[in-house]
């Protein structure tokens, strides 16, 4: 049987806000409530990295939320797709260049999925969320490293992994 | 013969069990829900992602709470003490106990010991059930039970309200979630459990739910009609619970426990042996 056709039935969403406005994240509650209802398709925002498929990001990484935000990528296990919410995400926003600000996800973990907007709508959000269960089904479930991973453990400063 | 179908097919009943309360859920917040097959579909995805384990023990006990809860349902559905099957409940919880402590995740121990909290909140009153059915039927074999000419419901009203307000504690609903609370331990024991080893710790719990609906069946004697109503009954009351309370502290758990449902049932048991 194969099973990797059942991943598109649950896809469980790990959400982190890395120091936007909070406009997105109240998208993403007015998708799980009664209007838009994304439990329909299966999905949970599970806030646990050890139960979750998809990281649904949002806002321009902050400094001191950067390496928190590499160590949830880490946590998560394989298969994974990273979704970047809003346009904070897409290379810091009103936020770009800032002293505080990292300038987007994509400086720090890879990014599968894009979803424009300040804020997006929670239809953005949900068909950003197809999107990943797509690129979900066709990963595999080896283990995955993030690309130029030593760099970036330099750039954070972390020492202890 | 329907005993041994039960235990057997014990995990894909409780799944449906699961998956009917999402909808249920779902239905009472006005969303449309999941569709009823949904647990399974977790079920196969679960098992599709990478192993990832913190230490071998603490998967092992995820394993073994999944296997404890389904020996206990077989102990108690195939004709042996109600008595041992409670006991046996107390070993897979203290499987998932001794897992959720064996990690360094401050969440995942704080879990471990509101789940010790909630034993001792709803054991003795487990307890007190299987006495009270011995007082009333003359014996804890669950067959003796099944077969009693009688109401045992009329006989000790007070233990079954008793045990109406001990389920949320066991299936970790709304007012007394302590242990699971999502929003602020998120998932307590089962926080650091991932891929094929949370399944067995989420099948577990399916396995809960037929356990502590067997015991609201025994409630109808061998008036298997009002077994079965009581048990959509206490299936719809305590999900209309779960979504219309809120969390409580776990000290005005165990004192709501100790110092109202045990005195209930006390007195219900004290009544019983007075006009036998």
């Amino acid at each position: 049987m194969k099973l990797n056709k059942f991943r598109k039935k649950s896809p469980w969403i790990l959400h982190y806000n890395t120091g936007g406005c909070n406009g997105c994240d109240i998208e993403i509650l007015a998708s799980l409530a009664p209007k838009y209802d994304i439990e329909r398709f299966g999905a949970l925002n599970k806030g646990n990295p050890k139960q979750a498929d998809i990281l649904l990001v949002t806002g321009p990484v902050t400094k001191r939320c950067k390496d928190v935000l590499r160590r949830l990528y880490l946590q998560m296990p394989e298969p994974k797709v990273v979704v970047a919410m809003g346009a904070c995400g897409h290379g810091g926003g009103v936020f770009r260049n800032f002293y505080h600000v990292e300038n987007g996800v994509d400086n720090i973990i890879p990014v599968d999925v894009w979803i424009p907007g300040c804020a997006p709508r929670p239809e953005a959000l949900i068909d950003g969320i197809v999107e990943a269960i797509e690129i979900l089904q066709t990963k595999s479930k080896e283990k995955e490293y993030i690309r130029n991973h030593n760099e970036i453990i330099d750039k954070l400063g972390a020492k202890d992994d | 013969m329907i005993n041994l179908l039960i235990t057997i097919f014990a995990p894909v009943l409780g799944g449906f069990v699961f998956g009917i309360e999402r909808i249920i859920k779902a239905r009472m917040q006005s969303r449309i829900g999941p569709p009823v097959l949904q647990p399974f579909y977790d079920f196969f995805k679960l098992m599709d992602k990478r192993a990832y384990i913190i230490h071998s023990l603490h998967a092992l006990m995820g394993i073994m709470y999944f296997i404890a809860e389904w020996f206990t349902l077989a102990v108690l559905l195939l004709g042996n003490d109600l008595l041992i099957a409670v006991f046996f409940h107390v070993i897979a919880v203290l499987a998932l106990v001794i897992g959720a402590s064996s990690v360094r995740s401050p969440y995942s121990v704080l879990g471990g010991l509101r789940e010790l909290m909630h034993m001792i909140s709803y054991e003795p009153l487990m307890v007190l059930m299987a006495v009270s059915f011995y007082l009333i039927t003359g014996s804890f074999d669950i067959k003796t039970i099944l077969s009693f000419n009688g109401y045992p419901i009329f006989q000790m009203p007070l233990v079954f309200f008793a045990f109406l307000l001990v389920i949320p504690m066991m299936l970790q609903k709304s007012p007394f979630d302590i242990a699971e609370a999502h929003q602020e331990i998120i998932g307590g024991p089962e926080i650091e459990y991932s891929g094929p080893f949370y399944e067995a710790v989420y099948t577990g719990k399916w396995i809960e739910y037929i356990y502590v609906f067997t015991f609201v069946f025994l409630f109808g004697g061998n008036h298997y009609w009002l077994g079965i109503l009581l048990v959509i009954f206490t299936f719809i009351f305590v999900n209309l619970l779960d979504n219309s309370t809120a969390r409580l502290d776990y000290r005005k758990m165990v004192k709501f426990s100790w110092f109202v449902l045990i005195p209930l049932a006390v007195l219900n048991i004290i009544l019983i042996a007075m006009w036998r």
